[in-house]
């Protein structure tokens, strides 16, 4: 019953939307002159609730980088985690923007703490216009603070995971680049250490890395404890690179009875986490967790100080540009084989979104730009990441996932939608969401206060009462 | 009630002039125009957000999304976890390094009161860093403990071994000790200034009086310096109870409440921002404020008791030190 | 025999009173004196010389000049003055003339309105940031200087209460005896009260000053246009990220950031400590 109630507002929102839509694009014509081309005001047909029509008029898919609403006027406040790469790269592309835009112009605002302090902004409606959308906003909350990009369905043809952000059959966020979650290594270390095959359990893993204490000088396994996020990353592990299941994160682990207990065959989330305790416990570490940083992490795995670290592809650029030795860097699966076969996590890294509060302007203008980031910047190329558009290639750097299956999470079954979030939050297991479950795993094998058993029944314990609470029971 | 008719029945023959200028129309006034700006501003950003924060404690909610009312759950939570309820035994490092504080303030007050050389020097270098700023004492503390660096280094020099020495903001037996120790390191001085003050309002003839007795430095500290700023002590000593209940900077910035560090209002900061559990942070934050308010309620017991003058215009210290050198008195004669 | 006593008693007593003394001031200086040596390193001697190695050159000026552009800390000096100046003078107005109200009009609500004040220095203003936020979003304050000066004079508890002290040690006869000389009740307070005031004005100034300058979690969420709202302990911040552990840069910056607070002191050393003892005598 409740799922037809809000199908039929779906229905009507939908309706206004175009109702909306339409008023837009008569207000607009001074502003922007609608070319043959832009058969964006004609809805396009698809099968979903009419998602793809847009408060503005537009799907994304359906605009003409360059040649549609050239003379558009408008400010964009853009809001964005990359703090380091603000004034620089992504200025360089608001810059280049503007030579097809020229009345358009993009404002960077580079917040530290992002994901927190994103949250809060967003709980008032004027935060700017476009933003990295913080994972804490419920799947089911995108449409009351998001404007939408078009139908899922059909954006999904041309980009790569546009159901990252998306709901009742709508795209609120595209991918700014993705990744496929793996290993960094040193060649080099790996090679001075008489490592010859690259492991593929963990517990050749964690032979490597001693052999790397044994035979290097080498900082075997660097965790960049400090930074605190690096350690929050571990969490991507847990469902394709652990599992080989696009089914476990979204679908199967809401519902499964003591998802992190020890599976026995080196698979699952619990062998994610044993890596890093065991890597800890035995001293395979750097020194001093507590003091690592993460800025002089790079230029030390480049030369060869370090000899793995723990992070998505998106990193592999930095570190090769991190040092003399680009050549050294590799990348490898997460060494977990599932019946024999390797797999790698694969999915969207933070989205772009649009504030539905902004106007119509510059919705339209976040629009073109966001467009041209994803289509024309080769931002996520250039990052060493699985590229947001599916014609564009793939980066040599993962050239090495050559023959490694890449999985992506399956979104939610529908009804489902805020289950994950709902059990992730109430355990405050907090995946993918805060640092701090994988902090205290450091915690644990560095003092002894607790072992990786004790930990991981702790977590099950409250995921299995969240369960219990939100009707999920296993 | 007959003054006020009379006021009443003189209006009519008064001029709004003359109202004004009046002086119960002046008071109106003053009172209104004084009052009007800080009791709004009082009212936006202390009592508005505080009954919102009481009513987002009796529900289960996100920033974003729906919210479920839960009754007094949130506050069950709070004294059933161990976790939260729990961290406010942290506070006893805080409380320990405040009292820590307290004496070596007052040793330090008592003993720069008088002439010292280099007094000058000594007195602004102890209170400086009460001046630098938090965000700097973070980093200050973080170079400071790190492996192998300041304070590493200085105990090498003494000749320690960087070896036996344990990691300081890591090992659990320490951590906690070091960044109560930042504390003191940063409040000590403006302790002390405030010990100073207070030793200087102490009546000087009293001094003169001692020293023609001859009395010994520490004689004068005891019997002199020490009932003059009694209640000025004991004061700071409460207020130290709830200033280490609510003690939020140092691992904050330090430690950001890792390796066992994260003291109660850390832990609800984190529940609030990277947990989301906005419901159980506002039920943590009332739970603080009705303990703090319990202290304070303490705090006035002791003044109105201990600290303030009696009928005859004596403290309590007074009354005892009286008592004290009466009795001190009778027996010498004796 | 008591005369060698009384010496020996007087020189052990000096040996302990400068060991310590000396002992103490080395331990404040010790982190202070760490970030000196390590703020005029260059990046290679950081990463080669221990902490405690003395720089090979006391006039390398490249940290500071990179960490003042880099955390645009000219224009955060320039805010963090302004707000400086507003808050104080805001302040000191503010809470003069309502603790004049609450000390000598005798009204009804007057116990009330004190306890409200009093409560209100026991809520603890970090843990409602949330509800804050959204009261400062709707007066839209948010991303301005001018609402986050109002901010901070919205929660000032404390200067309030310096004020109600001092007003307690101002006898009401000089009140009555102006108002029989026929001044009004606002020059009673402009013209007699307030320049009588001034101990607690520099009281208020020091508190409020050093906890304004060195205000962080608020100035970090409400002045969140870092291009043209920067102040001095944001600019501080900056560091926290991209400069990870770069100490030369970091203690660069916070050198920086406390040359003005050392200048301040070092000019009003004595009104600093008289300010602070005189806003305590009384608890």
């Amino acid at each position: 019953m409740k799922r037809i109630i809000s199908l039929i507002l779906a229905m009507g929102m939908a309706a206004t939307m175009v109702a909306c839509g339409n008023s837009s694009n008569n207000s607009a014509p001074q502003a922007a002159e609608p070319t043959a081309e832009s058969a964006a005001e004609q809805p396009a047909p698809s099968g979903q609730d009419g998602g793809n029509i847009s408060a503005a008029g537009v799907a994304i898919d359906q605009i003409i980088l360059g040649e549609d609403y050239t003379d558009l006027s408008a400010e964009i406040r853009f809001k964005t985690h990359r703090t380091d790469i603000m004034d620089t790269i992504l200025q360089g592309y608001a810059d280049d923007f503007r030579e097809m835009y020229p009345n358009i112009t993009v404002t960077y605002e580079g917040i530290t703490d992002y994901s927190e302090t994103m949250t809060t902004r967003l709980s008032t409606p004027d935060w700017g216009d476009a933003c990295m959308i913080p994972t804490t906003i419920p799947l089911t909350e995108l449409e009351n603070y998001f404007h939408p990009f078009g139908a899922t369905a059909t954006l999904s043809e041309d980009y790569n995971f546009a159901d990252n952000r998306a709901f009742g059959g709508t795209t609120y966020g595209l991918p700014s680049t993705s990744n496929a979650q793996g290993v960094l290594f040193n060649k080099a270390v790996f090679a001075k250490a008489g490592i010859t095959d690259i492991p593929k359990t963990p517990d050749e893993f964690l032979d490597a890395l001693k052999k790397i204490k044994d035979n290097t000088d080498a900082i075997p396994l660097y965790t960049n404890f400090a930074a605190g996020w690096t350690m929050g990353a571990w969490d991507a592990y847990i469902s394709g690179s652990a599992t080989g299941d696009p089914d476990f994160m979204n679908i199967k682990l809401p519902h499964a009875k003591d998802p992190f207990a020890n599976r026995g065959d080196g698979t699952g989330p619990y062998a994610v986490y044993y890596v890093l305790y065991e890597a800890v416990k035995r001293g395979l570490v750097e020194d001093d967790p507590a003091t690592s940083d993460w800025e002089s992490s790079k230029g030390m795995l480049n030369r060869g100080e370090i000899g793995t670290m723990v992070l998505g592809s998106w990193a592999i650029v930095q570190m090769q540009e991190g040092g003399p030795n680009p050549d050294d860097i590799g990348y490898m699966s997460f060494p977990i084989s599932v019946n024999g076969t390797q797999y790698a996590t694969a999915g969207a890294d933070y989205c772009y979104g649009i504030n539905k509060n902004s106007s119509d302007e510059v919705k339209l203008a976040s629009m073109l730009y966001i467009k041209y980031l994803v289509e024309k910047s080769n931002f996520d190329y250039d990052q060493g990441g699985i590229p947001t558009v599916k014609s564009h290639e793939f980066p040599s750097t993962l050239a090495a996932f050559d023959g490694i299956d890449l999985v992506a999470d399956a979104p939610a079954k529908a009804g489902e939608e805020d289950l994950f979030v709902n059990i992730n939050v109430d355990s405050e297991v907090s995946l993918n969401m805060d640092n701090q479950h994988v902090i205290s795993i450091v915690e644990a094998a560095l003092t002894g206060s607790a072992t990786l058993d004790d930990l991981m029944a702790d977590w099950n314990a409250r995921w299995t009462a969240s369960q219990q609470k939100y009707g999920a029971g296993a | 009630m007959k003054s006020e008719r009379s006021v009443k029945s003189l209006r009519p023959k008064l001029s709004i002039k003359q109202q004004i200028m009046s002086m119960r129309g002046q008071r109106i006034i003053i009172t209104v125009a004084f009052m009007l700006v800080p009791l709004l501003l009082l009212f936006l950003f202390t009592y508005l957000p505080f009954f919102k924060m009481g009513q987002f404690s009796l529900y289960e909610m996100r920033y974003i999304g729906k919210r479920t009312f839960v009754g007094l759950q949130n506050y069950a939570d709070v004294f059933s976890r161990n976790d939260v309820f729990g961290s406010l035994k942290l506070s006893l490092y805080y409380l320990a390094a405040s009292f820590i504080q307290l004496a070596l303030a007052l040793y330090l007050a008592a003993t720069l009161s008088f002439k010292v050389k280099g007094g000058a020097f000594f007195k602004g270098t102890i209170f400086f860093p009460y001046l630098v700023c938090g965000i700097a004492i973070g980093f200050i503390f973080k170079f400071f403990f790190t492996r192998g660096f300041v304070l590493d280094t200085v105990l090498g020099y003494l000749g320690a071994n960087l070896e036996i020495l344990p990691y300081w903001l890591r090992d659990t037996g320490v951590n906690n000790i070091m960044l109560a120790a930042t504390s003191i390191w940063r409040y000590l001085g403006q302790n002390m200034v405030l010990f100073i003050g207070a030793i200087m309002s102490v009546d000087p003839s009293l001094y003169e009086a001692a020293n023609i007795d001859g009395a010994s430095g520490w004689n004068k500290f005891r019997h002199i310096t020490l009932p003059g700023i009694q209640s000025i002590v004991v004061l700071n000593m409460i207020l130290s109870i709830s200033g280490s209940i609510s003690a939020f900077e140092p691992p904050f910035v330090i430690t950001n409440g890792t390796f066992g560090t994260a003291t109660y209002f850390v832990m609800m900061n984190s529940l609030a921002h990277e947990k989301q559990k906005v419901g159980l942070a506002s039920a943590m934050a009332v739970v603080l404020m009705l303990i703090i308010v319990l202290v304070t309620l303490f705090q006035r017991f002791v003044s109105s008791t201990f600290l303030e003058e009696d009928k005859n215009g004596y403290t309590f210290s007074e009354r005892r030190a009286m008592k004290k050198r009466a009795d001190a008195r009778g027996g010498r004669g004796v | 025999m008591t005369n060698t006593e009384a010496i020996l008693r007087s020189v052990s007593w000096n040996l302990t009173k400068y060991f310590s003394l000396i002992l103490v001031s080395f331990t404040a200086l010790l982190p202070l004196v760490s970030i000196v040596i390590t703020a005029f390193k260059t990046p290679e001697e950081y990463r080669t010389t221990n902490v405690m190695t003395p720089p090979q050159s006391w006039l390398n000026f490249e940290n500071f000049t990179f960490v003042w552009e880099k955390a645009g800390m000219g224009l955060a000096f320039f805010n963090s003055g302004v707000v400086l100046v507003a808050v104080l003078c805001g302040s000191i107005m503010i809470s003069s003339m309502l603790a004049f109200v609450l000390n000598r009009i005798k009204f009804p609500g007057n116990g009330l309105v004190r306890n409200l004040f009093l409560f209100a220095s026991l809520v603890p203003a970090v843990a409602m940031q949330v509800t804050v936020y959204q009261i400062m979003y709707t007066l839209n304050l948010i991303n301005s200087l001018s609402g986050y000066i109002i901010l901070l004079l919205g929660t000032d508890v404390i200067s309030i209460y310096i004020f109600m002290q001092f007003f307690e040690n101002l006898p009401v006869s000089l009140d009555e005896s102006a108002i029989l000389d026929g001044c009004t009740l606002f020059g009673v307070f402009f013209k007699i009260l307030l320049p009588l005031l001034k101990p607690a004005i520099i009281t208020c100034m020091i508190l409020k000053g050093v906890s304004t300058y060195n205000e962080y979690y608020m100035a970090n969420m409400y002045l969140q246009d870092k291009t043209r709202l920067q102040v001095v302990s944001t600019s501080l911040y900056t560091f926290t990220g991209p400069m990870g552990n770069q100490y030369n840069y970091i203690c660069a910056g916070v050198l920086v950031t406390m040359i003005p607070a050392l200048i301040i002191f070092i000019l009003c050393q004595k009104q600093i400590y008289s300010g602070l003892a005189q806003g305590a005598v009384k608890g």
